[in-house]
C-alpha cells in the first residue's frame, strides 16, 4: 500500500513545486507515513483525492479475472473430488465390512490391493485410491494482486522461485564473505568442528526441486543451481546457513542395510562363517557360505572355480573378493543350481558380496553399496513376442 | 641406444635369477630347477620340434619371444629320474601323461623329447595322433591299403611324419650300424635289400609317397628289431594317444564308408611299437580330453580315455599325473611375462590372474596374450 501511496505523492509533487515548506513538509510526513502507516487526521496528503487509486481499485486486470475464475472452478472441482473419495471411502469400508469412521488411507491401500489385485510390473500402473490433494497436483496460488501487480520481485523473470533461490544463496554467500573477513579481522581462526558434514547427504535431484519450487526447471538452470550452491558449501563458514542448505539435500540411501548386518556364526574348528541364502540371478538359484579365515579358496558345487570355464563368469565371481581385499582371507563355498553360467555367476557374485558384509569396514560397505555389489538383478529373460523372431527382434524388412 | 641396452640388460641380470636358468641340459635338472625355465638352442629347436611337437599357441608364442623356453616341472623330472634308474634290458617301460586341459602334457613330452635327444636314444615322436585320425583337410589324401586287406591309407600323413623321424634322427641315421634285416619288395621293379641302411627306406617312403604307410610298418619292425639286439636305445612319445581307442574316426573311404581307427594302417603300427614284447626303449603317452571329443563325461583318468581296450594293451604303465601350476611357478611364469614385456601393470594383476586362471598354465597363457 506504502507503495502506491508513494507513487501518488511523486506525481502530485509537481503540483506544489513552487511551495519548498511544503515541499519539506510532505517529506517529513511521507516518511512518517511510510515507517507507521498510521494516518493522521489532519493530514494534508488527504485534501488531496487520489483518483489513480481510486480508479485502480475499481478496474480488476484481465490476467486476474483468469485467475479467479480459474481458482474458482479448480476449488469446485477438489471440493466436488473430496466428497466423491470420501463416500468412495465409506463404500469401501462397508465392502469390506470395517467401521466406516475409522477407516483409514492405509486401510483404502489395503482394500485396493485385495480387490484389484494386479500384476503390472510399475507400481504407479497399479489401480489407486488416494485423497484429491496427492493425486492432482497442487497449484500456484496468484502471483499478483487485484491491480494486476505481481507480488513477487522475480515475477518477470517467469521463474520467481527458482531466481529467488538463487538470489537467497548469493546473499548468503556475500554474508558468509563478510564474517569472514571480520574473523580475519580479528585474526581468528574457522572452527575445525562446526565444519559442515555433507558426505552422508546429496543434493536434491531436479525433478525433486521442481517440486520444492513449484516451477520447470531445465538442465542448465539445474547446474546453475548446484554450482552456487557447491561454492556455498565450499566456503569455511557455510555452516551459518546451514537450514538454507539442508533445505536442498537428502540423505543417502545407504544406512538401511547397515543396521541388518548379521553377526557372523562360528563353526568347531572356531572359524566364523556366514551363509546367504537366496542368491538370485535370472534363473539361478543357490547359496553362499563365506568363511573367515581363509586362504582364498572358491568353491563352487564342489568344484573349484573352474566349474565355469569363461573367464567373463569367472571375474564375476571374485570380483567382490578382489573389490574388498579379501581374495587370500576368506573361503567361498556356494550352491547353484538352475540356470547358465552367466546367472550363476551373478548370483554367486551378490551372495559373495552379501556375505562380506559381515566382515568389511563401515566405509566398505558404502562404496561396495555405490559399486552396486549390493544391488539385487531383478531382470529377467524377456519372453518372445508371436509374429516376430524375438523379445524386440523384428523380422527384416523386405520391399515385397 | 646405449643407454637403452644397458637398461635391457639390467633389467634382464636383475630378473633373471629369479625364473632362468642356465642349466640347459635336461640330464642336469633337478629339484632344485623346479618352475624355472630353460632355454632350448634354435637349431636343436628346429630339428626336434620343427614337424610338431610343441602346442601351435605355444610355438606362436615363442616366436614373439624370439626364443623357446621350457619350464622345468615335477611330472618331467620324475620321468627323467625313472628313465635314468630303469634297467633297459628289461621290457620297454610305459609312462602315461594325463590331466586336466591345458596342464601341459605336450610341454612335459618336449622336455622328455630334449631329454632323450641328448642322451642319444632313437626317437619316434607322434606329434598328435589326431592329426592323422580326425583332421580331415579338403584334400586329405586316402587310399586302400596295397599289402592289407580293408585297410586305408594316408600316404601323405605317413610321409610327412618320415620326414618329421628323419629329421628327429638326422645324426643318428648316418650311423653305418642300421642295416635293415630282411629285404622288402614294394613292386616288381622297387625293392629294398636285407642290409641297406635304414635311410633308404625312409628316403624311398618320402620319395614314392604310394609305399609311405608300409615303409612306416616296416621301420617300425626294424626298430624294434635292431632295438632288441642292443644296437641302441629307442624312445617312442605319442600324444593324444587315446585317439587310437575312439569308436570312430573322420576319414571315410572312396565308398564313403566310416573308418575305425584300427583299419588305419598307421594305427596298427603304432598299437605294434606300444606292445611291451621288446626292450631297450621308453614309451611316453599322453591322454588327452581333446584327442576323444566324443566323450560324454568329462574324466581326466587314463581309464576313462584309454577305454578298457587301450588300457588292457598298454598294461602294466606308469601313470603320471601333469597338475597345474603350483604357486612358485606360477609366480616364475609370471615374472618371465613380466621380463617380455608380456605382462605390464600393477602387481595386483598378479592376483587376479591366478584367480582367474585358477592356475592352469594353458588359461595364463591365453589371459596374459592381450594384456
Amino acid at each position: 500500500m506504502s507503495n502506491v501511496i508513494k507513487l501518488t505523492i511523486r506525481q502530485v509533487i509537481p503540483v506544489s513545486k513552487y511551495s519548498s515548506c511544503l515541499f519539506n513538509s510532505l517529506n517529513k510526513h511521507v516518511r512518517e507515513y511510510s515507517s507507521k502507516t498510521v494516518t493522521n487526521a489532519d493530514d494534508i496528503f488527504k485534501q488531496f483525492t487520489d483518483w489513480e487509486t481510486l480508479s485502480k481499485k475499481k478496474t480488476v486486470s484481465k490476467a486476474m479475472k483468469a485467475y479467479l475464475e480459474r481458482a474458482r472452478q479448480h476449488d469446485e472441482f477438489m471440493k466436488k473430488q473430496e466428497v466423491e473419495y470420501n463416500i468412495g471411502k465409506r463404500h469401501l469400508a462397508n465392502m469390506m465390512g470395517e467401521d466406516p469412521e475409522t477407516f483409514t488411507q492405509k486401510d483404502v491401500d489395503r482394500a485396493i490391493e485385495y480387490l484389484f489385485p494386479s500384476g503390472i510390473y510399475d507400481p504407479a500402473a497399479r489401480p489407486l485410491m488416494k485423497p484429491p490433494e496427492e493425486v492432482f497436483p497442487a497449484r500456484k496460488a496468484a502471483e499478483f494482486d487485484e491491480a494486476g501487480r505481481p507480488h513477487h520481485f522475480l515475477f518477470y523473470t517467469g521463474k520467481p522461485n527458482f531466481f529467488k533461490l538463487l538470489y537467497d544463496a548469493a546473499e548468503h554467500l556475500q554474508e558468509s564473505y563478510k564474517f569472514e573477513d571480520k574473523v580475519i579481522r580479528k585474526k581468528a581462526v574457522p572452527d575445525q568442528n562446526s565444519k559442515l558434514e555433507l558426505s552422508s547427504s546429496m543434493w536434491v535431484t531436479k525433478e525433486e526441486l521442481e517440486l520444492i519450487l513449484m516451477e520447470k526447471v531445465t538442465d542448465l538452470e539445474y547446474e546453475n543451481f548446484k554450482l552456487v550452491m557447491e561454492r556455498l558449501v565450499s566456503l569455511p563458514y557455510s555452516y551459518r546457513c546451514i537450514e538454507f542448505i539442508e533445505k536442498y539435500r537428502k540423505p543417502l540411501a545407504s544406512q538401511k542395510f547397515a543396521l541388518e548386518i548379521p553377526k557372523p556364526k562360528f563353526d568347531e574348528e572356531g572359524r566364523a562363517y556366514i551363509t546367504t541364502y537366496e542368491c538370485l540371478r535370472k534363473k539361478a538359484r543357490g547359496d553362499v557360505t563365506i568363511f573367515s579365515p581363509g586362504t582364498g579358496k572358491v568353491t563352487i558345487n564342489g568344484r573349484d572355480i573352474t566349474y565355469f570355464e569363461d573367464i567373463q563368469s569367472r571375474e564375476q565371481v571374485i570380483f567382490p573378493l578382489i573389490f574388498t581385499g579379501l581374495a587370500n582371507k576368506v573361503d567361498v563355498e556356494c550352491n547353484i543350481e538352475g540356470g547358465g553360467p552367466s546367472g550363476q555367476a551373478g548370483a554367486i557374485r551378490w551372495g559373495i558380496a552379501w556375505g562380506l558384509r559381515s566382515f568389511v569396514e563401515r566405509s566398505m560397505l558404502e562404496s561396495m553399496q555405490v559399486a552396486g555389489l549390493l544391488t539385487r538383478d531383478h531382470r529377467r529373460r524377456e519372453r518372445k513376442k508371436p509374429g516376430q523372431p524375438g523379445a524386440r527382434k523384428k523380422p527384416t524388412w523386405k520391399r515385397r | 641406444m646405449l643407454i637403452r641396452n644397458i637398461r635391457y640388460a639390467c633389467r634382464r641380470y636383475s630378473q633373471a635369477v629369479t625364473f632362468r636358468t642356465a642349466e640347459s641340459s635336461p640330464a642336469e635338472h633337478n629339484s632344485n630347477h623346479v618352475g624355472l625355465f630353460y632355454t632350448i638352442n634354435k637349431d636343436l629347436c628346429k630339428q626336434l620340434y620343427g614337424h610338431g611337437g610343441l602346442p601351435k599357441s605355444y610355438m606362436k608364442q615363442s616366436k614373439t619371444f624370439a626364443e623357446t623356453v621350457i619350464m622345468v616341472r615335477q611330472p618331467a623330472l620324475d620321468i627323467i629320474a625313472c628313465m635314468k634308474a630303469s634297467d633297459l634290458e628289461k621290457p620297454v617301460t610305459k609312462y602315461v601323461l594325463y590331466g586336466e586341459e591345458g596342464t601341459g602334457r605336450s610341454m612335459t613330452i618336449a622336455h622328455l623329447l630334449h631329454y632323450a635327444f641328448e642322451e642319444g636314444y632313437l626317437i619316434i615322436h607322434v606329434p598328435w595322433v589326431s592329426d592323422w585320425l580326425r583332421r580331415v583337410q579338403r584334400h586329405k589324401e586316402m587310399s586302400n591299403s596295397l599289402t592289407r586287406e580293408g585297410m586305408v591309407d594316408v600316404p601323405l600323413d605317413a610321409a610327412a611324419w618320415l620326414l618329421h623321424f628323419k629329421t628327429q634322427n638326422q645324426h643318428l641315421l648316418k650311423s653305418p650300424e642300421l642295416k635293415i634285416s630282411k629285404e622288402y619288395v614294394w613292386s616288381k621293379r622297387e625293392k629294398t635289400e636285407a642290409g641297406a641302411p635304414l635311410s633308404e627306406l625312409i628316403e624311398l617312403g618320402i620319395s614314392r609317397v604310394k609305399y609311405a604307410c608300409d615303409v612306416v610298418d616296416a621301420i617300425v619292425h626294424e626298430v624294434k628289431h635292431l632295438s632288441n639286439t642292443g644296437k641302441f636305445k629307442t624312445f617312442v612319445a605319442v600324444d593324444g594317444y587315446n585317439g587310437f581307442f575312439n569308436s570312430l574316426t573322420r576319414l571315410k573311404t572312396p565308398t564313403k564308408k566310416k573308418v575305425a581307427p584300427e583299419e588305419v594302417t598307421l594305427t596298427t603300427s603304432i598299437l605294434e611299437l606300444t606292445k611291451g614284447d621288446w626292450k631297450n626303449g621308453v614309451i611316453v603317452l599322453s591322454a588327452d580330453m581333446i584327442a576323444n571329443p566324443d566323450e560324454q563325461n568329462k574324466q581326466i583318468f587314463p581309464m576313462n580315455l584309454l577305454y578298457r581296450k587301450g588300457f588292457n594293451h598298454l598294461d602294466p604303465f606308469v601313470p603320471v599325473k601333469v597338475d597345474r601350476y603350483s604357486e612358485r611357478e606360477f609366480i616364475t611364469c609370471a615374472n618371465y611375462y613380466r621380463d617380455r614385456l608380456w605382462l605390464r601393470g600393477p602387481p595386483e594383476i598378479e592376483a587376479e590372474l591366478k584367480l582367474t586362471s585358477a592356475f592352469n598354465p594353458y588359461k595364463f597363457m591365453e589371459q596374459c596374450a592381450p594384456l
